[in-house]
C-alpha cells in the first residue's frame, strides 16, 4: 500500500515537473561527464543563447494560457529583424527598434482579429499567418542575409554589463515583467480564467474578446523583440532563422507545463521548458553529439514531452 | 418576391460551396488573355506535371483533416521515403525498392496514428505537436541514413526504367505521373463514398463521442487516416524524386503546410467530418493554377509565397465563417 502511495506520487511529480527532471537529469549527467560543462562562461552561454526562445516563449504563454497558440511567431522573429536592420540605414537606431517592435504588435493585432473575434482555429491562421511573412522576409531580403553596418546596434545583442550579457538583463526584464503581468494584475488572472472555461468566463463578465486580443498583440510584440535582438545578436537579418522557431517555442511552453487545454501553466514553467531545449542542445554539443543524432533527439523528446501531456489529461478526463 | 430572394440565397450559398471553381475561372481567363501562351499545349502538359508530388500528399492529408485530425509528419516521410527508395535501386532493384518506398511511407504513418491513440490525443493541437516530433524523428533518420548526402539517378548503374517513366514518361497525350493520379483518386474517392470505412472517417471527424457510441471503432479510424496519408506521402515522394531525379534528404520540407493549404483552400474544413478528395483536387489545382500564372507574369517566387500565406489565411477565415 506504502509501495502504491509513493509510486503515485511519483507519478504526479513527473507528469507535473517532466520539465525540472529533464533538466535534473541533465545537471546530474553532467556531473559525471569530463567536459567543461560547469564553467560559468558556459552556464552563461547557454543562458544567453536560450534568451531569445525565452522572450518568444513568454509571449506565446499568454495567449496558450488563454486557450490559443500563436505558430506565426517564426515569421515576425525574421521579419522585425529585417526591418529593424534595414531601417537603421535611414533613421536613429531606437526609431527604427520601436517601428520593428510595433510591426510585430500590428501582427499580433491581425492575429488577435482573426482568431479572437472572428473565432478561427487559432494553430492553423497563425502557422498561415507565418508563412505569408517568411514570403515577406524573403521578399524584403531577395533571400539574401543582409548585414547591419551599425556597431551600437550589434552591441546591444553581443555587449555585457558587469559580466552579464545584454541578453541575460533583456530576457530578465521581461521574465518579470510578463511574471507581474500573468500573475498579479486582473488582465493575468482574466487571461487564466479565459482558458479555463470560456463560457464561463464570458459569463462572469469578463471582456474575453479584449483580453484575449491583447494577450495576441503582446505575443506578437515580444517575438518582435525577439527578433530584433536576434538580428543584433548575429548582425545580420536572414529570412531563414524562422523556420522551425515557431514550433519549437511552442513546444517547449507545453514541455513546461502550460497545457493547450488552456487555463493552467505560467511564465516560469514556461522558462524551465524552454531551457530544457536550451540546455539539450548544449549538453549535445558538450558531448559532441553528431548534428543529425541531434535532431532527432529533440524530435524524440518533443514526442516523448507531449505523449506525456496527452497521456495525464487522458487521465484527468477518465477521472472525471 | 419571395421565390426570388431563395433564388438568390441559393446562389450565394452555391458561389460560397463552389468559390475555389469561380477562382480558378477567373485566374485562367485573366492569364490567358494577359499571356497567350498559357494556353499553349506545352504548359498544360507542364501543368499536369506540377499536380505529381503536391496532390498526392494532399489527397493523403484530406482523410487525416476529415477525420478531424492534422498530420505535420509528411515532410519528415518524404524525405525518408525518397533517399530509402533511391538508394535501395542499386542494391535490390527498381521493384523491390519501390515496394519498400511505400511500404516505409505507411509504416510512418501507422506509427503515427500508434502514438496518438497510445497518448489519447484527441485534438487537432495535439495531433500537430505529436506529428511535428515524429517529422523531426523521420527527418534525422533520412539525415544519418543518406549522410546528408544528395544522390542522383545517373550515379545508378542498374534499371530504373520505372521511376524514369513516372517522372518523364507519357501514356498517349498525358503524362504518366497524371495518369496515375487519376487512378489513385478514383481508388480514393469509391474508398471515402462507397465503402463503410470512408462512412466512418467521416463520422470520426464530425463527431468522436457521437460515433463511439453509435458503434464506429474511432481507433480503426484514426489508424486507417495516418496510414494512408502516410502511404501518400510515400507515393508522394516517389513522384517528387522520380521528376527531379534526385533525392536530397530535405526534399519534402514545406509539403507539410502546402498540402493543408490545398486541402483546406478545397474547401474541406478543418473541423472534421466534412470534404471530399474531389475538393482537393481543386484546391491542388489552384495552387498550381496561381504559381504557373505566376511565372508567366513573372512574379518572383518569394512574392508567390505572400500569395499563399494570404491565400490560406483568407481560405480558413472564410470557412471559418461559413460554419458560424
Amino acid at each position: 500500500m506504502n509501495g502504491k502511495a509513493i509510486g503515485s506520487s511519483l507519478y504526479a511529480i513527473v507528469t507535473k515537473q517532466k520539465a525540472f527532471i529533464a533538466i535534473l537529469v541533465m545537471l546530474i549527467g553532467m556531473l559525471f561527464s569530463h567536459t567543461n560543462f560547469y564553467s560559468a562562461y558556459n552556464l552563461l552561454d547557454m543562458l544567453n543563447s536560450t534568451s531569445i526562445l525565452l522572450i518568444l516563449a513568454f509571449g506565446v504563454t499568454m495567449t496558450v494560457v488563454a486557450g490559443g497558440c500563436d505558430l506565426s511567431i517564426g515569421g515576425i522573429l525574421v521579419v522585425s529583424g529585417i526591418i529593424a536592420i534595414k531601417l537603421l540605414d535611414v533613421m536613429p537606431m531606437g526609431l527604427a527598434i520601436l517601428i520593428a517592435v510595433l510591426f510585430g504588435a500590428v501582427v499580433g493585432f491581425v492575429n488577435g482579429f482573426l482568431v479572437v473575434h472572428q473565432r478561427t482555429e487559432p494553430f492553423i491562421i497563425t502557422l498561415g499567418m507565418g508563412l505569408l511573412l517568411t514570403g515577406v522576409a524573403q521578399q524584403l531580403t531577395d533571400a539574401h542575409p543582409v548585414p547591419a553596418k551599425n556597431p551600437a546596434f550589434m552591441m546591444i545583442g553581443n555587449g555585457d554589463i558587469l559580466g552579464v550579457p545584454n541578453l541575460v538583463l533583456i530576457m530578465a526584464v521581461c521574465f518579470g515583467l510578463c511574471f507581474w503581468l500573468m500573475r498579479y494584475t486582473q488582465f493575468g488572472r482574466n487571461l487564466y480564467a479565459i482558458g479555463g472555461d470560456y463560457e464561463v468566463a464570458l459569463y462572469s463578465g469578463i471582456n474575453v474578446v479584449r483580453t484575449k486580443w491583447i494577450a495576441f498583440v503582446l505575443c506578437g510584440t515580444s517575438a518582435a523583440l525577439a527578433g530584433v535582438l536576434l538580428s543584433s545578436k548575429l548582425n545580420t537579418g536572414s529570412s531563414i532563422y524562422g523556420e522551425m522557431t515557431a514550433l519549437v517555442v511552442n513546444c517547449g511552453v507545453v514541455v513546461g507545463g502550460t497545457s493547450f487545454a488552456g487555463g493552467i501553466g505560467g511564465i516560469p514553467q514556461s522558462a524551465l521548458g524552454l531551457l530544457v531545449f536550451g540546455m539539450l542542445d548544449n549538453v549535445m554539443n558538450m558531448l559532441c553529439i553528431t548534428s543529425y543524432y541531434q535532431v532527432m533527439l529533440k524530435g524524440i523528446v518533443i514526442v516523448a514531452i507531449i505523449w506525456l501531456d496527452c497521456f495525464t489529461q487522458k487521465r484527468k478526463r477518465e477521472f472525471v | 418576391m419571395q421565390k426570388r430572394n431563395s433564388v438568390l440565397k441559393v446562389t450565394a450559398s452555391m458561389l460560397r460551396d463552389y468559390l475555389v471553381l469561380v477562382m480558378i475561372a477567373l485566374l485562367v481567363a485573366v492569364t490567358a488573355i494577359v499571356e497567350p501562351k498559357f494556353m499553349s499545349g506545352a504548359n498544360l502538359v507542364n501543368i499536369m506535371r506540377q499536380f505529381g508530388p503536391l496532390i498526392m500528399v494532399s489527397l493523403g492529408m484530406t482523410f487525416v483533416i476529415i477525420g478531424g485530425f492534422i498530420d505535420l509528419s509528411v515532410a519528415g516521410t518524404i524525405n525518408l521515403v525518397a533517399v530509402v527508395t533511391i538508394s535501395l535501386i542499386q542494391p535490390l532493384g527498381q521493384v523491390p525498392a519501390l515496394l519498400v518506398g511505400l511500404l516505409i511511407g505507411a509504416v510512418c504513418g501507422a506509427l503515427n496514428s500508434g502514438v496518438i491513440l497510445s497518448s489519447g490525443a484527441l485534438t487537432q493541437a495535439e495531433a500537430l505537436f505529436l506529428t511535428f516530433g515524429m517529422s523531426t524523428v523521420y527527418s534525422a533518420l533520412a539525415l544519418l541514413y543518406s549522410h546528408g548526402s544528395t544522390m542522383h539517378f545517373w550515379d545508378i548503374q542498374k534499371s530504373k526504367s520505372i521511376f524514369e517513366a513516372i517522372g518523364a514518361g507519357r501514356a498517349g497525350p498525358l503524362p504518366l505521373s497524371f495518369v496515375i493520379f487519376l487512378v489513385i483518386l478514383a481508388l480514393l474517392w469509391i474508398f471515402q463514398t462507397k465503402t463503410t470505412e470512408g462512412r466512418a472517417i467521416s463520422l470520426t471527424g464530425g463527431n468522436k463521442t457521437a460515433a463511439h457510441l453509435s458503434g464506429v471503432n474511432i481507433s480503426r479510424a484514426i489508424v486507417v487516416v495516418y496510414t494512408i496519408c502516410g502511404f501518400m506521402a510515400g507515393v508522394g515522394a516517389i513522384v517528387l524524386f522520380s521528376r527531379i531525379t534526385t533525392a536530397a534528404p530535405v526534399i519534402g520540407a514545406g509539403y507539410e503546410t502546402n498540402a493543408i493549404l490545398s486541402v483546406v483552400v478545397g474547401g474541406t474544413t478543418l473541423k472534421g467530418g466534412k470534404g471530399s478528395v474531389l475538393r482537393t483536387v481543386m484546391g491542388v489545382l489552384l495552387v498550381i493554377l496561381m504559381s504557373n500564372c505566376l511565372d508567366l507574369l513573372g512574379v518572383s517566387t518569394y512574392l508567390q509565397v505572400v500569395v499563399k500565406g494570404a491565400i490560406l489565411v483568407v481560405a480558413i477565415w472564410l470557412d471559418n465563417r461559413k460554419q458560424a
